[in-house]
């Protein structure tokens, strides 16, 4: 009770007698989520504007005589005439570990109905990314779980990864396998008492999806036990275009506030094609001149500003993007996708004929590419996956070759034998990622020619019985590749005399 | 191509600047701006009026002082008001009255686009906002 007197006695004090001065303005017009305001002279660009029933708005277009505002909440209140005040603070959100196994909406408010958030600190929404000097080169690894990935298509922490494909190729998938994977990670090394161990926080940012696909990521994320590791950012399809607008600034933010404390954050912006969409629309609605597929001319600004802000910090943490990118018909050269694939280290290009053949997840290892390339890959698996990406290759331009004609030699014939059996191996089903130990020593048999003798057919039903072999029976061994991250002679000799003890148990 | 809205604001707006004199809004000027618009009927004279008027409205704006108030307010009161705003604004500030029970105590001053609360009724609403 007398503390609930003392903060009351503390902000009479503040209040003292001297005048206070406000800059207002009166609402125009509204319409479509954007309010045109007379006045507010002194509104700075992006500063939060105070309308009347507690809506906020955002000032984006200073013209001469009128200001044009997003309205963020009930627009419907509204009225032309009514008071707008300036409040001299920038947008900011909710930050901190209190987030953590929460969804909320643009503005950091929850709506997962799992009641208020405890936090102590916000970040403003919109912010300079890292510069030159603060930064430190990418050479962490970031495991997605996704053999193909994490063998010849390394992410590291502080990368940006950008996922591309048409709808329905896996790309969703994808980043939520990878936050998975970090939850799986995070459990291990929190629950091992490893002092140098770096936990990566993971924050998923849906834009413009459908209610119902967010619930069912979260279910996915649940079912795993990775959501007590990942914050959930909601801007729905339903949502107004100023909040779908401002989800991905708001996921950044928060992933800043890890990486500034020490920490490591992957960040998935699901997807920038919708968030590019509804800028459109706010930009078209503030009557800014439109330009190629009518984007507004800083629609490359829009996504480098924010990608930008994924980084790896010298003396701190890290922030990791997956940017998500939904193309049609597979054009990866139209506007947006040109703009990302510029901005990111690297693309994972997913392929519709893969998915429909079956190879899952259908990346396209051609047309796929990390920039970070091996710096951010533990040895042990350039050992086993160095050259992988090479043989593929190799196998693609020999088996579209071989199309032509059955007549081929002994050596092509074994090329084309061991390329599909890589193929076969990489596939994998969706939400279960394989620890980084396994997939060294899966790479490592099929480096040692064990699936050679198996039926190309046979090839994932010998994999699983060769990870269910090591899960079961060779913890140690795989804790062992784990904790060393490289392989020596020792660790090869052992791999081996486990492949050895494991192949009479798989009846080929 | 820029709307009729548009290109009445632009047009507004450069009569108003023809409407200034020595930085302040001349009633001759605005006589002689409003017979030309008589006498050259512009595209959408209605809208063109109706921004001309908003700008003309907002310049006034700048240069009275509306001191709205709860208890009595003497004219030394108003004039020191008055003065104290024109050495803010640089620019010469009249001061009016105009009483307003609501506030309860204290005084509101709006200026152009600014307003300076020192009312009671401002201060209640800034303690409700921030418990």
């Amino acid at each position: 009770m007398s503390t609930a007197l003392e903060q009351i006695e503390q902000e009479i004090a503040k209040l003292s007698s001297k005048a206070v001065k406000k800059n207002t303005g009166n609402i125009r017009t509204v319409a479509d989520g954007v309010a045109k305001i007379d006045g507010l002279s002194d509104v700075m660009y992006n500063e939060m504007v105070q309308f009347p029933g507690g809506a906020i708005g955002i000032a984006l277009n200073l013209e001469e005589d009128e200001v044009g505002c997003v309205v963020l909440g009930d627009v419907s209140l509204l009225k032309e005439g009514d008071e707008v005040t300036t409040t001299g603070k920038l947008l900011s959100v909710p930050v901190g570990k209190a987030l953590l196994g929460r969804t909320v909406d643009a503005l950091g408010k929850p709506v997962d109905g799992k009641g208020p958030i405890d936090s102590k600190e916000t970040y403003p929404v919109e912010k300079i990314a890292p510069g030159i000097i603060v930064r430190k080169s990418v050479s962490q690894p970031l495991f997605t779980g996704i053999m193909a990935i994490d063998s010849m298509i390394p992410i590291g922490r502080g990368q940006r990864e950008l996922i591309i494909g048409d709808r329905g190729t896996g790309k969703t998938t994808i980043t939520i396998d990878t936050i998975i994977n970090q939850a799986k990670i995070n459990k291990v090394g929190l629950a091992s008492g490893d002092k140098n161990f770096r936990p990566v926080y993971s924050i998923y940012v849906a834009v413009g999806q459908k209610q119902s696909n967010i619930v069912r990521t979260i279910s996915a994320l649940e079912d795993a036990g990775a959501l007590e590791f990942t914050i959930i950012v909601a801007a729905p399809a339903a949502d107004n275009p100023a909040n779908q607008y401002l989800a991905p600034y708001s996921g950044a933010a928060m992933g800043e506030w890890f990486m500034e404390n020490g920490m490591d954050a992957l960040i998935v912006y699901d997807d920038l094609s919708k968030h590019a969409v509804a800028y459109r629309q706010i930009s078209l609605i503030l009557k800014r001149p439109s330009g190629r597929e009518a984007y507004p001319g800083d629609v490359f600004y829009l996504h480098s500003r924010l990608l930008e802000r994924a980084a790896r910090l010298d003396g701190k943490g890290s922030l990791t993007a997956l940017p998500i990118i939904e193309t049609l018909a597979g054009d990866v050269s139209a506007y947006i996708p040109t703009n990302v694939i510029s901005i990111t280290d690297g693309q994972i290009f997913l392929e519709t004929d893969l998915f429909n053949q079956g190879i899952r997840p259908a990346v396209s290892v051609g047309l796929s590419v990390s920039r970070v390339g091996s710096a951010a890959q533990i040895k042990a698996t350039k050992q086993v996956g160095g050259k992988l990406k090479g043989e593929l290759a190799q196998f693609r331009e020999l088996a579209a070759f071989a199309q032509f004609g059955s007549d081929l030699d002994a050596k092509t014939k074994a090329q084309l034998d061991r390329g599909g059996r890589i193929v076969e191996l990489f596939k994998q089903p969706a939400f279960a990622p394989l620890p980084i130990e396994l997939q060294v020593a899966v790479l490592f048999a099929m480096q040692k020619g064990l699936f050679e003798s198996v039926d190309i057919k046979r090839t994932v039903e010998a994999a699983t019985s060769l990870k269910a072999f090591f899960t079961t029976r060779k913890d140690a061994l795989l804790a062992e590749i784990r904790t060393k991250a490289a392989l020596d002679k020792d660790l090869e000799a052992k791999l081996q005399a486990a492949c050895d003890e494991w192949k009479p148990t798989f009846t080929a | 191509m820029a709307s009729h809205a548009k290109i009445a604001q632009q047009f507004a707006r450069q009569l108003f600047k023809m409407s200034v004199l020595d930085g302040a809004v001349s009633a001759d000027r605005v006589e002689g701006v409003l017979a030309y618009v008589e006498k050259h009927n512009p595209a959408n004279p209605v809208m063109v009026l109706k921004a001309y008027q908003r700008l003309i409205a907002a310049e006034f704006a700048k240069g009275v002082a509306l001191v709205e108030h709860a208890g009595p307010i003497n004219d030394a009161m108003l004039s020191a008001i008055a003065s104290s705003m024109t050495r803010k604004y640089g620019r010469n500030v009249t001061a009016t009255a105009k009483p307003n029970r609501e506030l309860l105590a204290g005084i509101r001053v709006h200026i152009g686009d600014d307003i300076y609360e020192s009312s009671l009724a401002g201060q209640l609403a800034a303690l409700a906002e921030a418990l």
